[in-house]
Order: structure tokens, then sequence, then C-alpha cells
């Protein structure tokens, strides 16, 4: 290479690279095809690009951006409390079991039961009231 | 284009491009169409990579002609388009793409050899040579991207490496690392 470099390369490895990056002929492309490919693609962006906006210039578009943003907001400052009452599982869960309390009395008397010197005497407390 | 607008500078040329001049992209897009093709192919090593990507960095100078500042020179704006381009591509390619590609690569290395002059004296000592540089092409393609990237743009496109380091955006040190590290990977490529 002639050119002058300010590197620090020495004129084998400067050969080395640019014999890296040569290889072999690069196949050029036509290059009227290749521009007319490239307006079409250009102009093909433009379109897009107009369309785009044409359709956001509408009313329709506009009134519902208006409407998601509207939408948004009011879920920001109103956010839907969306953590479960447990009150109210818990009085559902009641209310399922509610047969019980038709039978409170048996329930009641089940405090009995916490006394067992009188369970163990219940014959002989039977008797002696007959 | 008129005899004024051939001799407008690149700079010149993105400054009107901005007010929407078509006769100046034109004329941009003539001189650089070459050179872009072959960096876009010398990175991507597709024909039909090289005119895609090439031609959207075009593109994006249409689209962002307006946000080019005139304190850098045209040039290095537009590498450093294309290269990002490339280097996204790649990034991007599917595993099936990288085999087709390396495919092409076998068949550039194969036509490298075949390109040789006819058989003479010192055949043997040509067909070495040709496959010296056949294994040099392939040992570059396996070179990390920015580090090929570098090697492409100073050695084929003759940048300075402070121009490189403003393409890829990297510190200049950087750039000579790079340099560095492909001349001794290539070394080892060549090694018996």
């Amino acid at each position: 290479m002639s050119i002058e470099r300010d590197d620090d390369l020495t004129s084998d490895e400067r050969e080395l690279l640019a014999r890296a990056s040569a290889g072999p002929a690069v196949p050029e492309p036509r290059w009227g095809e290749y521009q007319a490919q490239l307006r079409a693609r250009l102009a093909a962006r433009r379109t897009a690009a107009a369309r785009l906006r044409r359709w956001w210039a509408r009313p329709a578009p506009i009134a519902l951006s208006f409407g998601v943003a509207a939408a948004l907001l009011l879920f920001v400052l109103h956010p839907v409390d969306r953590r479960p009452d447990l009150s109210a599982l818990d009085e559902a869960v009641l209310g399922a079991r509610l047969g019980l309390l038709e039978h409170y009395r048996v329930v009641e008397r089940l405090d009995l039961l916490e006394e067992l010197d009188v369970i163990r005497q219940l014959d002989r407390v039977q008797s002696q009231q007959g | 284009m008129s005899d004024e607008g051939e001799a407008a500078s690149d700079e010149m040329l993105c400054r009107r491009i901005a007010t929407r001049d078509e006769g100046s992209f034109d004329l941009l897009v003539t001189r650089y169409q070459a050179r872009a093709y072959r960096i876009a192919w010398s990175l991507l090593r597709n024909a039909e990579d090289a005119r895609d990507v090439s031609q959207e960095a075009f593109i994006r100078v249409w689209q962002g002609a307006s946000r080019f500042r005139g304190d850098a020179r045209f040039s290095t704006w537009f590498y450093r388009i294309l290269v990002n381009l490339c280097l996204d591509h790649k990034r991007r390619g599917r595993w099936w793409t990288r085999l087709v590609m390396r495919d092409d690569a076998g068949d550039a290395d194969d036509s490298l050899v075949a390109r040789q002059p006819a058989p003479g004296p010192d055949q043997g000592e040509l067909v070495s040579e040709a496959q010296r540089s056949a294994r040099l092409w392939e040992a570059a393609h396996r070179l990390a991207p920015q580090q090929r990237a570098a090697v492409i743009l100073y050695a084929q496109e003759h940048l300075s490496t402070a121009e490189i380091a403003d393409v890829l955006r990297i510190a200049e040190p950087t750039v000579r690392v790079h340099l560095h590290r492909a001349v001794a990977a290539l070394r080892r490529e060549l090694a018996p």
C-alpha cells in the first residue's frame, strides 16, 4: 500500500491485511437496476410513511387515541382493587356450614366433654339423679 | 444534474438532500454505490444481502439527512450507517443464513483458484499462492464482526485509524488493538 499511514503496523502487516480483505472480485450488480430498485424502495417507504401520517390525521384514529389515553388515565388514577376480599370469603364458607347451627344446642353441650371426671362418672350421676 | 451539482461536495449534497432534492440524492448514490456495495459485500459475503443493506443505507441517508451535522465528513457518517446496518444484519442472521453464506464463501474460494492464469512453468507456486489467499480470505471471515469491519475499512477503503474509530464509535487505541489482533489471527492461519 503506497498510502502513508500513521498507525504502528509494519508494511508486511499492512500487506497481510490488504490481502485478507481483497479476496475474490466483488460480483458487482448492474448499477442501473440497482438504482431503479433503490428508487422503488424509497418511493414505497415514502408512500407508507405518508399513508401512516394520513391515517393518524383522520378523526377516527384521533378519537380512538384519546379514548385509549383516557382509559389508561382512569386506570392509573382509580386502580381497580384486585385483591380478594377475605371477609367475604369467610362469610361464604360459614354460610355453607349453616346446617351446623341447627344443632347448636348439641354443640353447646359438647362443652361437657371437657369435664372428663363428669364423663367418667356419668352413669353414677344419672343414677343418683334418677 | 448540472456541472455545479457534479462539483458539489458530499456534505453540500447531503444538505440539499435534507431539503428533499432528489437530484442530489441520485448524485450521491452514484458516487457511493460501488463503495457501499463493496463494503457490504466484504462484511456479509452475500450479493443479495449486500444489495439490500447498501440500499437501506442510502434510504437512511434520505430519511436522516437533516440530522447530518456538518462537523464530520459525510463519508464517515455514511460508513457508520452502512457498517452498523451490516453488523445488525449479521447479528440478526439466522443459522441457515450463516450456512448459506459459508457456502457462498466456499464458492468464492473456488473461483479465486479457478481465476488463476492458465498452467505455466510456475503453476505450483501460483496455485499455492491462490490457496494462501483463499485461506486468508476465509480467516478474515472468521474474525469478530467489529474487527473485520476495522480491517476492511483500513485495508480496503484506506481509512485512517482515527476515521475508523469515528465510524465504529470506538476509541482509536481499540482500533489499533483490533488491527493487531487481526494480524495475529491471520498469521496463525497461515502458519504451517
